[in-house]
């Protein structure tokens, strides 16, 4: 009789649909624990400390272009008239589209009990908090007067003003903050299994107290199993329509305006299309470094990638079809002014902007068609990133390009960033960066109980196939 | 917050320190004012100047209080017992006076809160304005308020009083008085005051010797010197637009600068709507205002004007018996031969209706080969008149200037007085004025500001404003206006007509005295009080012109002058310009003028040398290269700004920029042009060198697109073509389909509105600065311009037509058209911009967070927003510019046109207490007042009386981007051209 392992390296032979497994091998659960949990509870590495180190130099840069916004006023961006919303929109839309990837993996994935969402929900969900934060940021600070946001929520004042239900941005701030709310809860209590398990593993007492508190009096026992099972499932629902719903409500923001360019029906399924396209290309370029950093190559293994590289080729060919059909409307529809905003886009001042979003977005996703280049970490790594750049330019040429012409030609105008706007830009991704390296320093970046019964539920599966397995060779003997 | 040194107007650190309300150099001379020296409130310090001290001061703007002057100052101050009954707290009033411009009255009317001048408006009553005003008049309620303006009077560095000044002065007269004032000479503006004509002739009777010498950079002697030429005598040409047909303009830009352009344009502007259309041929080299009105615009450098000319004259001699031109004719060749046979054709048709019109940039040859003209066509007399000028110096051209510039080189002059705005600056540069000022030994000079002239003075004494002091000036036909103060000067400061009086120790009369005592002596003690009263309130002195005559030309003599004119080489012409800003430069310091987009140009904070495109190409430049014009061993470098249109082979340079001594606001701001400018070729010279410096300069332009990609933005169609195409008008109007159920406003009393005549609109900007001035819009600087965020609430767009070396041009105005579906509002997330239920689109300041949606979704992108604090930490007088009835706007706020609502409310407080209706024109809009040609029209669209109704149901009408469903308040009307089938 041949060992799991065997078995397992056998199937890949066997099966060409399941060409490389979710978990490699099927160690113990202490041999899990110990390994998912030593990031966490080993000692603290020198790689980490200099990225650390190097990415909170970058969160200053985004601390002082925060100050000088609000204390100085967003004339310090280049924002102007025509062109009002530029990157700080531009950053908003690519941050929330990233956060996309997280609550997609954990819920939808789940709800259809894909069992390689398991190793990389954790750190998916991690990573669309943060974006979700950074994204919040923007529409708080670019209003002209930051301080009071709060208009923009329906609260029973004195004067008697409600927040005019039907310009989008208010319904920004419902569907932003309720997927901040509901994506934290459900990052949370997956988590809580977890922080239970790292208070009982810790070597401090500091350690222990604070992961003892956080861990809510996780005991383990059957009844919590059950509670939690049914809470994460109910969260899990209740997240689906979200994933969907955050970026449609962002699309709005331009398809309920009447500009050339926005004014698009297309916009809420493609908005959505590209979120998930960008969110993927995201938890890739975290995850390829991270697993080998902190080794989980055996629990991240070249399965999740390459299915995730799938998700980036169907995502990039539905943005891309959105792309076509953009045109073709722009085509069909008559109007003059939108056919302009579109060849302008090709042509006009922001051309090269325009063709990196296309040769990004369009092009270099089909490398993905090529198993090898999935599997190579080195190719996901350079599709990942141009996909990202790829995104980023996609919002800019909607929004910024867009405003710079439209109806009438005399008030026309081009935008050019100042160093405050780049600061706000790379200053949100170097705090993005602080907030990850400490989640993946302090909480289990890979879902320990999860990664756990994973293993459980392939065992079973995997004694299946070696009964099966050997009936037929009796059969055969 | 410490100032950031941020790249805002008024906070740019350096600047910031000279914009306050004393600067250091005025802060060391403070010590040794007398105390008492100074009315109330003048000397005090800012934050004492409150509600109080203007009521006490606004005794010097009322005349009928019995004041009696300004200076010297009374110190008692009571306090109202009773209140005066033409002032109520928080109700304006309207005073009218009169500004002078080349010399000449502009009759204004200008609003006064409790004593403190806002907003200026033309004066109905007034022969120059009739109502309307420029850009520059708007602006100058701002040359009041601004903060960097002399004070005080400076005798080599040793301050001294007014009274002290006054004795000195006098001691000073007194040293000339033993050789007769043979070596004292004064150097003025021309003027036309009567009262500085009745000074001038006492100290003249004082001192023989002495000499008044006049000198204006840009002023119209060439025009008096045509007429010199032509009839003998120095007579000022009328131009009466109303009754001409066809207008022929040898470089004359008559509707903005040329004459009485006020009056002009308003007279062109009528007769470009209705049935007798009038058509104007404009020569010119560099793109004017008129040249965008022209029907037909022959480009050519400036100094093949005069061949164009007789080439006209000579079609008009040999086709159509205008015997007399035979002498003064030469036919041209070419196209200019055909064009030359059309115009002649067109102004012979229109016999005693058309008119020839020479610029001021024209040399006297050619404005009398226009008398010449209008004499054969039978015009004169009817179309044009003649008048003696009016100016107590009608030549102020160079050869004065020369002439004075000479004795100061040989040590003829002891005393000069300097009354004249910054000579050293403006002189030709052949006179070397520079280095031959200082060998005058007392060199007395009154400034407004502390420029190049002043700096070089030994006595620097500050000038008052002329809302600050009496005067009094004359129009063109001689009609009288008495300026009257608004305020008491915010400054210490003296008035020209006090300093002549110095003269003749008359000074301590008063400025009040001086002119009051002067009008009674010369229109007789009876009944002067009422007449005199009767004056100041309606502005002019009625029955003070001057008749027109119409003396004969003498063909003889003016042939003679142009076959003594020298052949034209060919070559690159250099041509200066006086500015539509700056004038011939002593605006360079006003911030709203300087913001001000070029009406041409569309060029904020700058000059350019102005290219034609094949120029440019042909130079190897582009817009923004830095190029060096060299004109006869004299340099200077510029930015090139290539104009379409403009004529090729010619660089034209706007003059009054690139001073050496100015303030925050004109420092660094363009280039020189006067450097190249010699006593020989005030206006242009050919055989310019340009060469490329490989340099670059951003010019901030506040548009940069002039096509209208074929877009229906700003419709212009000719005459004859309207006949037919206006059926397809009926896309551009009307009830857009909607799902929606429109909401009515036809039941309200009112419905506002605006309609805006683009046939009528010579895009001269007038309403811009009006707005600015009624809004209390703030200056951003040069950044901020090229970061596209001014603040103008109107803008004037101006679009291209046709070929872009010989382009059409239409000026579109674009504020606010509060559209009745108005995508701003649905898109606002606190309701920060909402629907009146008359119609207004209402911007609701202290809700604006600040997200911009509106501005995004707005399609004629009309809304401005504060995306730093503009207004910053305003100096105290800026403060006292601010209209009260408008909010000063915050940091991270929109804004935009609000119809003038301030005035709605206004008017409507006044109709309720009087229990009536508003009228349906009874409110005119700031834009609307300002405008000189009448093209804009604001007032209640529910009165079918109302003009704006009769405007809105012409058949010119169409709403700007119709097909949006927006449904806009403010409605446009087609441009008509009325081109000459000839030259089809």
């Amino acid at each position: 009789m041949s060992t799991v392992r065997e078995t397992v390296e056998r199937r890949e032979v066997l099966d060409p649909l399941e060409t490389s497994p979710v978990l490699v091998g099927r160690p113990s659960d202490r041999d899990l624990t110990e390994s998912l949990i030593e990031p966490v509870l080993g000692p603290t590495r020198k790689g980490w400390v200099i990225l650390l180190l190097l990415l909170m130099g970058g969160m200053g840069f985004w601390l002082l272009s925060l100050g000088m916004t609000v204390f100085v006023g967003i004339g310090v961006w280049g924002n102007n008239i025509p062109v009002a919303w530029a990157f700080d929109i531009t950053n908003f839309v690519w941050w929330i589209g990233i956060g996309h990837a997280g609550t997609l993996i954990s819920a939808i994935l789940l709800l259809f009990q894909q069992k390689w969402r398991t190793s990389i929900n954790r750190f998916a969900e991690a990573m669309t908090l943060f974006a979700v934060a950074m994204a919040g940021m923007y529409p708080i600070i670019h209003l002209g007067r930051p301080w009071l946001f709060w208009w923009l929520i329906p609260y029973p004042s004195t004067n008697a003003i409600w927040p005019n239900f039907k310009s989008a941005l208010p319904w920004d701030v419902f569907a932003i903050s309720t997927y901040a709310t509901v994506s934290f809860l459900f990052w949370y209590l997956g988590l809580i299994p977890d922080l239970a398990t790292l208070r009982d593993a810790a070597r401090s007492r500091t350690q222990r107290r604070i992961y003892g508190i956080m861990s809510f009096g996780w005991r383990g026992s059957a009844r919590h199993w059950q509670h939690w099972r049914v809470g994460y499932l109910l969260l899990a629902g209740l997240s689906t329509p979200l994933v969907v719903s955050v970026h449609t409500i962002v699309s709005f923001d331009f398809a309920i305006s009447q500009l050339p360019g926005w004014h698009t029906t297309i916009f809420p399924p493609y908005f959505v299309a590209g979120a998930i396209f960008s969110g993927f290309a995201m938890v890739v370029t975290l995850m390829v470094p991270a697993r080998k950093f902190f080794n989980f190559e055996h629990v991240v293994t070249a399965r999740h990638l390459d299915n995730m590289a799938k998700v980036i080729l169907a995502t990039g060919l539905m943005v891309a079809y959105g792309y076509v059909m953009e045109w073709f409307i722009a085509w069909y529809s008559g109007s003059e002014a939108e056919w302009f905003a579109f060849w302008n886009r090709v042509v006009g001042d922001y051309r090269g902007i325009y063709a990196m979003q296309i040769f990004c977005n369009v092009v270099a996703p089909q490398a993905f068609w090529f198993p090898s280049v999935r599997r190579s970490l080195v190719g996901l790594m350079v599709v990942s990133i141009l996909v990202n750049v790829g995104m980023w330019a996609e919002r800019f040429v909607i929004i910024a390009v867009t405003l710079t012409r439209d109806f009438i030609p005399g008030s026309w105008a081009n935008y050019t960033p100042t160093w405050v706007d780049w600061g706000l830009l790379f200053g949100s991704m170097a705090t993005f960066g602080v907030l990850f390296l400490l989640f993946l320093r302090f909480l289990p970046a890979i879902p320990i109980s999860e990664v756990k019964e994973l293993r459980r539920e392939l065992e079973h599966a995997d004694h299946h196939a070696a009964d099966r397995e050997a009936r037929v060779h009796v059969e055969r003997s | 917050m410490p100032p950031l040194g941020l790249p805002i107007y008024g906070q740019r650190a350096p600047g910031l320190e000279t914009r306050r309300w004393r600067s250091v150099d005025q802060a060391a001379t403070e010590s040794e004012l007398a105390p008492g020296e100074f009315p109330e409130g003048a000397a005090e310090t800012p934050d004492g100047f409150g509600r109080r001290s203007f009521l006490q001061l606004l005794g010097a703007s009322v005349a009928l209080a019995g004041l009696e002057g300004c200076k010297p100052p009374r110190e008692k101050v009571v306090s109202y017992v009773r209140p005066p009954a033409d002032v109520t707290p928080s109700v304006p009033n309207a005073y009218a006076t009169a500004l002078a411009r080349g010399g000449y009255a502009v009759g204004l009317v200008v609003t006064s809160w409790e004593g403190r001048p806002t907003k200026i408006e033309g004066n109905r009553e007034h022969p120059a304005s009739r109502g309307g005003t420029d850009a520059i008049a708007q602006a100058e309620i701002l040359e009041l308020y601004e903060p960097a303006r002399l004070e005080g009077f400076v005798r080599g560095g040793r301050a001294l009083g007014h009274v002290a000044l006054l004795q000195e002065l006098s001691a000073l007269a007194k040293a000339h008085e033993k050789d007769g004032g043979a070596r004292l000479r004064f150097l003025a503006e021309p003027t036309t005051s009567p009262t500085l004509g009745e000074l001038r002739r006492r100290v003249l009777q004082r001192f023989p010797g002495a000499r008044f010498d006049a000198w204006a950079p840009v002023g119209d002697d060439a025009a008096r010197a045509g007429a010199q030429l032509a009839f003998g005598r120095a007579l000022d040409p009328v131009h009466a637009l109303a009754d001409a047909d066809v207008i022929l303009s040898l470089e004359s830009d008559l509707l903005a600068l040329d004459g009485e352009p006020l009056r002009q344009s308003r007279e062109f502007a009528a007769r470009r709507t209705g049935g007798r259309m009038n058509r104007l041929y404009v020569a010119e080299s560099a793109f004017t205002v008129t040249g965008g009105m022209a029907d037909h615009r022959f480009r050519m450098r400036s100094a093949d004007v005069l061949a164009f000319a007789r080439a006209v004259c000579a079609e008009l001699a040999s086709r159509h018996g205008a015997g007399e031109l035979a002498a003064l004719g030469a036919p041209a060749q070419g196209d200019a031969a055909k064009r030359a046979a059309a115009v002649a054709a067109d102004l012979a048709r229109a016999r005693g209706r058309s008119l020839v019109a020479a610029g001021l940039r024209q040399p006297a040859v050619v404005h009398a080969l226009a008398a010449a003209m209008n004499a054969a066509l039978g015009n004169a007399g009817r179309t044009v008149a003649y008048r003696p000028p009016a100016l107590l110096d009608p030549d102020a051209g160079p050869a004065r200037l020369a002439t004075l510039a000479k004795e100061l080189e040989d040590g003829k002059v002891d005393t000069l007085v300097v009354t004249a705005w910054n000579p050293l600056y403006t002189a030709p540069a052949d006179l070397k004025l520079r280095e031959r000022f200082p060998k005058a030994k007392d060199r007395v000079v009154l400034a407004y500001r502390d420029d190049e002239t002043a700096r070089a003075a030994t006595w620097r004494l500050a000038a008052s404003h002329a809302l600050e002091a009496w005067g009094d000036l004359r129009a063109r036909d001689g009609t009288v206006s008495i300026v009257q103060p608004l305020i008491q000067p915010l400054r210490a400061s003296l008035t020209e007509v006090e300093l002549l009086a110095a003269f003749v120790d008359a000074a301590d009369a008063g400025t009040h005295r001086l002119v009051r005592d002067g009008w009674k002596a010369r229109a007789g003690e009876q009944g002067f009080d009422a007449r005199w009263d009767g004056w100041l309130a309606a502005g002019v002195a009625a029955g003070t012109a001057v008749a027109p005559e119409t003396p004969a030309p003498d063909a003889a003599r003016i042939a003679a002058a142009v076959r003594a004119a020298p052949p034209v080489p060919a070559g690159v012409e250099v041509g200066f310009a006086p500015d539509y800003k700056v004038l011939d430069g002593r605006y360079v310091e006003n911030a709203w003028l300087q913001e001000f987009p070029d009406p041409i140009t569309k060029v904020s904070w700058d000059n350019g040398a102005h290219l034609s495109d094949a120029t440019a190409r042909r130079l190897g430049v582009a817009q923004g290269d830095v190029i060096e014009v060299a004109l006869h061993g004299r340099k200077v470098v510029a930015p090139v700004l290539v104009v379409p249109g403009h004529a090729d082979d010619c660089v034209t340079l706007p003059l009054g920029y690139g001073q050496r001594a100015v303030g925050a606001v004109g420092d660094g701001v363009g280039f020189d042009a006067y450097a190249l400018r010699t006593s020989d070729a005030p206006w242009f010279a050919v055989g310019a060198e340009v060469r490329k410096t490989g340099e670059r300069h951003a010019l901030a332009t506040t548009q940069e697109h002039f096509q209208m990609n074929g877009r229906a933005i700003a419709l212009a169609l000719d005459q004859e073509a309207f006949g037919h195409e206006k059926r397809e008008l009926e896309e551009h109007r009307g009830v857009p389909a909607t799902i929606l159920k429109p909401v009515d406003y036809t039941h309200q009393d009112y419905r506002w509105g605006m309609a805006i005549d683009l046939s009528r609109c010579i895009g001269c900007g007038a309403c811009t600065v009006a707005c600015q001035a009624e809004n209390n819009i703030p200056v951003v600087g040069k950044e901020q311009v090229l970061r596209s965020r001014e603040m103008h609430w109107l803008r004037v767009d101006r679009y291209y037509e046709g070929s872009p070396e010989d382009p059409k041009s239409v000026s579109q105005p674009l504020a606010c058209v509060h559209c009745e579906a108005a995508p701003c509002e649905y898109v606002c997330p606190v309701n920060a911009t909402v629907h009146g239920d008359e119609g207004l689109n209402e911007m609701v300041y202290n809700r604006c967070v600040g997200t911009r949606y509106c501005s995004n979704n707005c399609p004629y992108k009309v809304r401005r927003f504060n995306y730093l604090d503009y207004h910053g930490e305003m100096p105290t007088t800026l403060k006292m510019l601010q209209n009260p009835d408008v909010t000063v706007r915050a940091r991270g706020v929109m804004e935009k046109c609000t119809y003038c609502t301030q005035r709605i409310e206004r008017v409507r407080i006044g109709a309720r207490s009087a229990g009536r209706k508003i009228g349906g024109d009874e409110i005119q809009s700031a834009c609307q007042q300002a405008c000189p040609t009448e093209a804009i029209v604001f007032g209640n669209l529910n009165d079918p009386g109302s003009a704006v109704s009769k405007r809105h149901a012409d058949e010119r009408r169409y709403d700007l981007l119709h097909e949006l469903g927006t449904r806009p308040r403010t409605a446009y009307l087609v441009k008509l051209r009325n081109p000459n089938p000839e030259l089809a």
